[in-house]
């Protein structure tokens, strides 16, 4: 009886073994093609293809311009089939194709993925993308600027075509109009502004995603911009020095703080409460239509707006992708092409639907297609395009950012 | 003493409102607020916004409840199949090993599900059973199994073997004694085992996002993106769905429990009319 159950499990075991390999082999012919294939191929392949798109799903918004406008369009034009699957977590989506990478899954589920930064580093390291895609998709060689930095990496991370930007997202100040008329614009400003008001400002504690950033336009301004920090850290000796005025300049304003700095919000979604109730002056985001979109859905009161630093604002793009073991290869090279067009971007940049930043190069639109994204009404809280586009920093990559984050633990929150 | 009761009732009823009725209004109120500013206990304009959006054809709510329900319901009849067997075997004889048995049995409750989960999800990816509602439905079982052993146990445990002695004495066979001894005194702790086998199951996030690899969408699927951070009038909404739901469901299980009782003993009383009769 023994010898019989190994002996069956040894023959499933051979037998699953060379399924997955066959599939392997197929797959990866099938891919090979795609890569060097002309447009024509890549589109009679995808037609009637279904494509599975993994990405956040908590933004009614986002869900809808994706389920309304996106999907039927696909349908129609394309004969695909467009499923958006909700995700918690953009690292959920690793974890997940972590697993199925290590059990030689070939035909995934997942077709495209909505990812960057961290994620993607993660992703590339763990050779879990597809390939080199993003230079076959006429819309990213016809609209895109692919040698831009913002487009090149992604958080430092050269992106090597394994992704295509979506969007951008550039981070603003927030204020009420009515109550503070004249913002700070620098972090000089702030510190004063912070003791003339006192209780009225305080940031979200890292590592909440929107805090963090604010501590980097902390270290940008306090210790002389950010050109010395494009080498990789490990490479700087005297970091912690160099690190210095930036924790000297947030325990000097920790005191005028909400709460005395005691205590921080642990996240932007309660900074935005306390902002929402009045209780604070100033919130920040790292989505420039957000506070649009929150004065629509009625949170933010009617005479919100947004604005930026003198010295700029960080900015970063996020990016779509194609697993390695996507079933539906062509159909999401097909989808991604769509999402980038100028019609897509500019149904996405208008606050009804989303609310977020094209990706595309506005030199390389038409002069109709470029009138019909400055066209589009962002509302009074969101800056308009050229402003937000002409104040822009790079972001730091996730090395610098781990280190800042325990930094922030020890040299403010303890002290 | 009239006056009393009634008295009495009223107190209970105004308890029973606080525990239960009163933290759903803030839902209630969150759902439909449009602009609510903190020193204001109530919104100070309405909106069915998130209503809207969930109830819309395109945010694919019916269809998540639908694959709850229906995943909830395999998974207590096969529950329900597995449970009275081993609650019969672990209440009514003695074996070595018993223990082993009740502890792997009952496991599920102490150990955290998250350490088994991902084991099961390379293992259920190397067998092939991600992203399919059977897949879903064998990971949900180890979860509710424990609750529903453990309740038919309880049942058994007051079942006197005498009462089955005396049916087969008067020529019942295994299947009738069952069937009209044995399953009519296990129903309440059926009934029990299975609300809370549907409850725990319809509840479920981590399990069947990491099992069903997002090809399964069940409520809490699309729920957890907006509770954890997302937008909270949607988040609200959803929740209020959710509860809804489950308590819907329970609803429907009491009634046809009721039923089942209702006709037991109408055909009893037919019966022994019958045999009057002869």
């Amino acid at each position: 009886m023994k010898k019989f159950t190994l002996l069956t499990s040894g023959i499933l075991a051979l037998g699953l073994a060379a399924c997955s390999q066959n599939a392997e082999k197929g797959s990866q012919d099938n891919s090979g093609n795609l890569l060097a294939s002309d447009w024509q191929e890549v589109s009679d392949a995808a037609a009637g293809q279904e494509v599975n798109m993994y990405m956040w799903g908590g933004n009614d918004n986002i869900n809808r311009y994706l389920d309304e406008w996106v999907a039927p369009r696909m349908k129609e034009e394309h004969g695909i089939e467009l499923t958006r699957v909700p995700m918690n977590d953009a690292q959920d989506i690793i974890n997940q194709l972590l697993d199925e990478k290590s059990v030689g899954k070939t035909d995934g589920s997942m077709d495209i993925v909505w990812i960057n930064g961290e994620n993607f580093k993660a992703a590339k390291d763990n050779g879990l993308l597809w390939g080199d895609f993003s230079g076959q998709l006429p819309n990213f060689t016809d609209y895109i600027d692919a040698d831009a930095p913002e487009i090149a990496e992604d958080f430092g991370e050269p992106v090597d075509g394994l992704e295509a930007p979506w969007g951008q997202a550039q981070f603003v100040l927030v204020h009420d109009e009515n109550k503070s008329p004249n913002p700070p614009k620098s972090m000089e400003e702030l510190a004063s502004w912070v003791k003339e008001n006192p209780g009225q400002f305080t940031y979200p504690a890292p590592p909440d995603f929107t805090g963090s950033a604010f501590i980097r336009h902390v270290l940008y301004e306090t210790t002389g911009g950010h050109e010395q920090y494009q080498q990789p850290a490990a490479e700087i000796n005297d970091l912690e020095a160099r690190f210095e005025p930036m924790w000297q300049y947030l325990n000097e304003i920790e005191p005028f703080l909400w709460r005395e700095g005691q205590t921080y919000p642990e996240s932007l979604t309660k900074q935005d409460q306390l902002f929402a109730s009045g209780e604070v002056g100033l919130t920040m985001s790292y989505d420039p239509a957000l506070a649009a979109s929150e004065v629509l859905k009625g949170r933010f009161p009617e005479s919100t707006r947004t604005f930026l630093l003198d010295g700029g604002t960080l900015a970063n793009t996020h990016f779509l992708s194609i697993p390695f073991n996507s079933s539906d290869k062509a159909g999401a090279m097909v989808t991604i092409n769509e999402l980038l067009s100028p019609a897509a971007q500019t149904a996405k940049l208008s606050p009804e639907n989303w609310g977020d930043l094209s990706a595309l190069d506005l030199e390389k639109l038409s002069p109709e297609q470029r009138q019909a994204m400055t066209d589009v009404d962002l509302g009074n809280a969101t800056l308009p395009l050229e402003e937000l586009e002409a104040n822009r920093l790079p972001e730091l990559s996730a090395d610098y950012i781990e280190i800042i984050e325990k930094g922030w633990m020890e040299h403010v929150a303890k002290e | 003493m009239e006056r009393r009761s009634n008295l009495i009732r009223l107190f209970f009823f105004s308890i029973v409102f606080l525990v239960i009725v009163f933290p759903f209004l803030p839902l209630l109120l969150s759902s439909v607020s449009f602009g609510w500013q903190w020193p204001n206990v109530l919104p100070e304009s309405y909106s069915f916004r998130a209503w809207e959006y969930v109830l819309a054809g395109s945010s694919g709510t019916w269809p998540a409840v639908g694959a709850s329900l229906l995943i909830a319901g395999i998974v207590t009849a096969v529950n329900i199949l597995l449970a009275v067997p081993a609650a019969n075997a672990l209440s009514r004889n003695k074996f070595t090993g018993k223990w082993l048995a009740e502890a792997i049995i009952f496991a599920p409750i102490v150990i955290p599900p998250f350490v088994a989960v991902m084991g099961i999800h390379l293992t259920f990816l190397r067998l092939g059973l991600t992203e399919t509602i059977f897949g879903v439905v064998l990971a949900h079982l180890s979860p509710t199994l424990p609750y529903m052993v453990r309740a038919v146990m309880i049942s058994y445990n007051t079942l006197s073997v005498d009462w089955e002695d005396q049916a087969r004495m008067l020529g019942a066979g295994p299947f009738s004694r069952f069937f009209h001894v044995v399953l009519p005194h296990l129903m309440p702790g059926i009934a029990a085992g299975a609300s809370l086998s549907i409850l725990i199951s319809l509840s479920q996030y981590l399990i069947t996002f990491l099992i069903g690899s997002g090809q399964v969408v069940t409520l809490p699927i699309l729920l957890f993106p907006f509770i954890s951070g997302g937008d909270p009038a949607i988040a609200s909404a959803y929740s209020l769905l959710f509860a809804g739901m489950a308590i819907l469901t329970l609803l429907v299980m009491d009634v046809s429990l009721k039923n089942y009782y209702k006709n037991k003993k109408a055909s009893t009383v037919k019966g022994q009319q019958r045999g009057v009769e002869m």
